[in-house]
């Protein structure tokens, strides 16, 4: 089953993939196949571009399970450019440098390992934009 | 709103019970409540609620296997799952069941067996409340959705961290005259602020502690004098932790707490207690707002001026909340009801709030999305 629900979230985990609403136009991540705003059936794939900017953060000292190894990571709340809201960990941060506004991008990282024989899940997380290079 | 009558009570001390199992806990408050009830109508419908028991591996369709372990025989059975609003559920249904006339007599009971589940376990378990895929399934539990509300209430509001040791300064002080609950000690304020950070800047201190724990009460039409439900309301607003932690408001909470007040003829300045959702300190405050005991941003300043110690403006949490009294979270609603009906009987002794005769009940499941609330008044 884990596999399966890998294997179904990989355009959302991968891509930033969500759903535009052809009739209100509603941007909404993740992927709906009803739009929650007027109740349209028939919406989009859509991309979002994964920039954004950090809303609210936090450093977790004590994970629930599957993701202690991660300890100490910076659980965040990041507002893409597009609107939507995201429940997400930083990467490549300092979480002493962590602050609200700070613009972040998509990267993609290991999320989840399920035991020595699960799938390992591979999904977005957010780092600060790189600059300069 | 027609009234029902609450006929009977019961509670199981909240702790770690290593020696009973999901279903004895849930049988041990049931037949406290029987007892309690005496020989008024027998229960022909029982509705059970719990929260964890299927995900954890324990027993499902509870109130099925309860009927049989209580021998009520062939009777109508409901098992209730709402995340931790789950208790609440269940009493507004078994209101539903006896208002609408299907049945005389009905017992709710809510049951958590939480002891058995190592930490890490339970706390994966509890953050499928959020959203099972893209909070749950990205390290996001209730804990971790609470340290962030609590870092944006203090940068919105403008409040010092400190201040949130009143609202568990509050539940310990009501606990600590309570001998059937898991933290029945006083917390002082260097406890508060030294203990280990969850999340920050959410500490130990300010996360509700998981324990077993079972309620139980029997619903009937009035024909006695005992306490009565007058108003009833369960709403779900949207769910996901974005909202809450936004806009600092818990819709849910609010409308609920409107709706059963209304259904009562009452507002929350009639209430001579109230029982609040404090699974954290970031709910805690929100609920606290939510329901108008304090303006927006204002509840920490109201904790700290003793506004909801027994003796205040509106006592809360009197037997020490699911802070210190203990958070068995199916059952956590029930204990609520069945708290607030003693203090409005005049059944409780050492933090009895004197003179009750109407209180507020509010719990809250999936980070306030689902609030449930019940107005309990003296018969």
């Amino acid at each position: 089953m884990q596999i399966a629900r890998a294997w179904r979230q990989q355009p959302s985990n991968l891509r930033l993939v969500g759903s535009r609403c052809p009739k209100c136009e509603a941007l909404l991540f993740p992927e709906r196949i009803r739009c929650e705003r007027c109740g349209e059936t028939e919406l989009e794939a859509y991309a979002f571009g994964g920039l954004g900017k950090v809303f609210s953060h936090s450093q977790v000292h004590e994970a629930p399970c599957g993701f202690e190894s991660q300890v100490p990571y910076v659980a965040a709340l990041v507002r893409l450019d597009e609107g939507p809201l995201v429940a997400t960990m930083l990467a490549d941060v300092d979480p002493e440098e962590v602050r609200v506004g700070m613009e972040v991008e998509m990267v993609t990282r290991r999320i989840l390992v399920q035991g020595d024989d699960g799938p390992i899940t591979y999904a977005y997380k957010f780092a600060p934009v790189l600059k300069g290079i | 709103m027609r009234q029902v009558e609450i006929t009977g009570v019961g509670r199981t001390c909240s702790e770690e019970k290593w020696s009973r199992g999901l279903v004895d806990l849930a049988v041990e408050a049931a037949g406290f409540a029987l007892a309690d009830a005496g020989g008024k109508a027998e229960p022909t419908a029982l509705v059970v609620s719990n929260a964890y028991g299927g995900a954890l591996g324990d027993q499902r369709n509870l109130a099925a296997f309860l009927a049989t372990r209580l021998g009520l025989g062939a009777v109508e059975t409901h098992s209730v799952s709402a995340d931790e609003a789950s208790g609440g559920s269940a009493v507004r249904l078994g209101l539903a069941l006896v208002q609408s006339g299907l049945h005389e007599a009905v017992m709710v009971v809510g049951a958590e067996k939480t002891s058995d589940a190592l930490p890490d376990r339970l706390e994966a378990v509890r953050a499928t409340g959020l959203d099972a895929v893209r909070e749950a399934g990205f390290g996001f539990g209730p804990a971790v959705a609470s340290g962030l509300g609590m870092q944006r209430y203090i940068e919105a509001h403008g409040v010092d961290r400190a201040l949130f040791y009143h609202l568990a300064r509050t539940a310990h002080h009501h606990a600590a005259l309570n001998r059937l609950a898991f933290f029945s000690w006083e917390l002082n304020e260097k406890q508060y602020l030294g203990s280990p950070t969850i999340a920050h800047p959410l500490t130990v201190c300010d996360q509700a502690p998981a324990c077993d724990g079972a309620a139980a009460l029997i619903l009937g039409k009035p024909t006695g004098d005992g306490p009565r439900i007058a108003g009833s309301s369960s709403v779900s607003a949207p769910t996901g932790i974005g909202g809450p932690i936004e806009s600092l408001e818990l819709p849910a909470a609010s409308r609920s707490a409107r709706d059963a007040l209304a259904r009562a003829g009452m507002t929350i300045g009639d209430m001579s207690l109230a029982e609040l959702h404090d699974s954290s300190s970031f709910i805690a405050a929100l609920s606290i707002e939510a329901v108008g005991l304090a303006e927006k941003g204002a509840a920490l300043h109201a904790a700290a001026r003793d506004d909801f110690v027994i003796g205040g403006r509106c006592p809360l949490w009197t037997f020490g909340g699911l802070k210190a009294r203990g958070s068995a979270p199916g059952a956590a609603g029930v204990y609520q009801i069945v708290e607030a009906a003693m203090q409005v009987s005049g059944r409780v002794r050492s933090n009895a709030v004197e003179g009750a005769s109407a209180a507020f009940v509010q719990c809250l499941g999936s980070f306030g999305a689902t609030a449930v609330s019940h107005v309990i008044v003296a018969g």
